[in-house]
């Protein structure tokens, strides 16, 4: 898995590329943490995630969970039908902004 | 024949008709219309009136009348008039001088302008019971007046028609018992109907069921699903009689029916319980147990709605209860864990697991003190040599000392494989390898791995070439890999404790309807019913991977450890 993050006026955009899985999740997890570390509002870009697994998506629940604690806020953009449907089966879907376009994501959380 | 005998003969002959037609027609009414016409003509008067006293024996009402004027319904109170005398005082009466007589009713006389001339009157009575009277008026004669011999044949007939009324309202009576009666014990019957049918000793469920009335309101059911899985239930509606008895056959089908396509116990009585709570009656609940038993690895899975804590003892004797942790069914939708009711999960290995229902521990023994649970688990222990089918019949004895009768609807249930410990202790030594020989599908392809996280991506590849080489669909390719994915997962992470040197076999074999995956590790023995899906609504990160495997999967089964060390896995998705 790769990872990429990009500075925007709203906040930044972290996009994975591979699976999140037991291997790489734990890197997914500290990138995300350190982008909420610093205070930012985070998209996160899932269009290249065919497959993300329960430790994958904890990441993103501790993420979120340690974002909102601090006033931001961390949206899902562009989320592959792979991820949503682990997402779904975790009731997430529900939890989190799940938004169409990282445009999209951007505006929801600036 | 003399002219005394023709008349004898005649009155016989009359008498013989009435009766019969009082004993055949089944309208009273018209029976009573006929009766009164025959004596009127037989006795030559110009009317003829029938009275019945009320069921209060307040009132007597004219039921039949025939010529002179009609007073069908005429009710006079049941000490006035010369028909209320003569009921009185149970004797026949006659009045020749009538407008004369104290009694005399004069009003219908008024009212008609009939001239009553003459009454003759012979109460209906059967020994001391009271029914009614039959009055005649002005015999069809120049001077109307009825003689001596009109009243002596007046009386005749009266007391056999007096006999032939009262025998057929015992027998309408009876009829209407007998009818009730019936659908009563047609119902009764269908409720048995319901009950599984017993099995033989080897089998590993028993029950018992015995109604305190005629009806039930508890009941137990088991069957095998086509994998030879068994589905058990046993429970409680709230309340007695007829009421109860129906949302027990509704509860009951219910189970049985979606228990078919349903093979985790929490979802369907979740399912269950929101039908009841849609549909039953203001108030009324069932309490239950159901639960999955698979006899090939020894597991039972059970969830408890409101019921009594069902008893486990395990081989050597020692005993647990599972308490409820939600609700009866019928009381509330909104459930802690979502979409079902908890579920408990544990190894029968030997041991005896028992339902029952509180007209067990509230049961009345012959000193009259309750049964209470000690006192089942006294009996219980007492009778571990027994069947299970003794053992059972053993305790509904004790409640049963006391005259036979029950306090409440009494219901057992017992789940035990002594036979399948048996089987275990002569099986071949890997039960791996027998359990792949025995009927658990055709091999597609075997995998050998480290316990390490980087082979976790390549595991998913061979399992969806493997789906795919199975013809799944997209969604079941999917789902299965999400489930290994996350069973492996929890090999690396709590078996293996994120060791990378653990070894881990994983075979993916099928049937025609199934997609079977076996996982294979060499860690030390989990404790399964550590293995449980969290919470939903309990948003936090981590513990999800159980809950997947469950959902996507229709069965997930630990199997029975294998020799030496390890566990192994089974996980199954329909894919026909």
């Amino acid at each position: 898995m790769k990872h990429e993050v990009r500075e925007e006026a709203a906040g930044v955009v972290v996009a994975f590329d591979g699976d999140v899985d037991l291997q790489t999740s734990p890197e997914a997890r500290k990138v995300l943490l350190d982008c909420v570390g610093q205070g930012k509002s985070i998209v996160v870009d899932l269009s290249k995630v065919g497959y993300i697994d329960s430790s994958g998506v904890a990441s993103l629940v501790e993420s979120f969970q340690s974002a909102r604690k601090g006033g931001q806020n961390l949206v899902l953009a562009s989320v592959s039908d792979g991820a949503l449907r682990v997402l779904k089966l975790a009731r997430l879907d529900k939890v989190f902004t799940i938004c169409d376009s990282v445009e999209d994501g951007l505006t929801a959380i600036g | 024949m003399t002219a005394k005998e023709v008349i004898i003969f005649d009155q016989l002959e009359l008498l013989s008709e009435m009766s019969r037609d009082f004993a055949t027609s089944r309208d009273m009414q018209a029976s009573l219309e006929k009766a009164v016409a025959h004596i009127t003509d037989y006795v030559k008067a110009d009317g003829g009136a029938l009275f019945m006293l009320d069921e209060a024996g307040e009132n007597l009402v004219c039921e039949a009348c025939v010529g002179a004027t009609e007073i069908t319904g005429l009710t006079v109170p049941s000490d006035q008039g010369i028909v209320g005398r003569s009921v009185q005082n149970h004797s026949a009466e006659i009045v020749r001088d009538v407008q004369n007589d104290p009694n005399f009713y004069n009003k219908v006389d008024q009212e008609t302008g009939f001239t009553t001339r003459s009454i003759i009157c012979a109460p209906l009575r059967v020994k001391d019971e009271r029914i009614g009277a039959i009055e005649l008026i002005n015999k069809r004669s120049e001077d109307g007046l009825f003689s001596d011999d009109d009243l002596r044949l007046l009386e005749t007939m009266s007391a056999s028609a007096g006999l032939a009324i009262h025998n057929a309202r015992q027998a309408e009576a009876l009829v209407e018992q007998e009818v009730l009666a019936r659908e009563l014990e047609l119902a009764a019957e269908i409720q048995r109907s319901l009950l599984p049918a017993a099995r033989d000793d080897a089998f590993p469920v028993h029950g018992v069921n015995i109604p305190a009335r005629m009806v039930s309101g508890d009941f137990y059911d088991y069957f095998e699903l086509e994998d030879g899985r068994i589905c058990f239930n046993l429970g409680d509606v709230s309340g007695k009689g007829m009421n109860a008895a129906l949302l027990m056959a509704k509860t009951a089908s219910l189970f049985r029916c979606l228990g078919k396509t349903i093979h985790q116990p929490g979802r369907l009585m979740a399912l269950i319980n929101e039908e009841i709570c849609e549909t039953a009656a203001r108030g009324m609940f069932v309490t239950m147990v159901g639960g999955i038993y698979d006899p090939r690895s020894g597991i039972v899975r059970i969830a408890n709605a409101g019921h009594e804590p069902p008893l486990f003892f395990d081989a050597s004797g020692t005993y647990s209860f599972f308490e409820a942790e939600a609700p009866p069914l019928g009381i509330t939708t909104f459930l802690a864990d979502g979409d079902r009711y908890p579920e408990n999960e544990f190894q029968l290995e030997g041991g005896s697991f028992y339902i029952f229902t509180d007209g067990v521990t509230e049961g009345y023994k012959a000193d009259g003190s309750e049964l209470e649970v000690e006192g089942l688990i006294k009996i219980l222990k007492a009778g571990a040599s027994k069947t299970a089918a003794q053992r059972l019949a053993d305790v509904v004895a004790a409640i049963q000392e006391n005259g036979g009768v029950l306090r409440d609807d009494t219901t057992l249930l017992c789940l035990e494989h002594k036979e399948r410990v048996d089987i275990e202790k002569t099986a071949a030594n890997d039960p791996y390898a027998q359990t792949m020989a025995d009927q658990w599908g055709d091999e597609i392809i075997v995998l050998e791995f480290p316990s390490q996280p980087d082979r976790l991506k390549l595991v998913r590849s061979a399992v969806s070439q493997a789906a795919a080489f199975c013809e799944c669909t997209d969604e079941i390719t999917q789902d299965v890999v999400i489930a290994v994915d996350e069973a492996l997962q929890n090999v690396i992470r709590h078996a293996y404790g994120n060791r990378a040197d653990g070894e881990i076999k994983l075979t993916i074999s099928r049937t025609a309807d199934n997609f079977l995956v076996f996982i294979r590790d060499y860690a030390d023995t989990i404790d399964v019913d550590e293995v449980q899906p969290r919470k939903l609504d309990d948003i936090r990160p981590g513990g999800l991977g159980t809950h997947f495997i469950r959902e996507v999967m229709d069965e997930v089964t630990f199997l029975p450890p294998p020799e030496g060390r390890g566990n192994l896995l089974k996980l199954v998705k329909r894919i026909a």
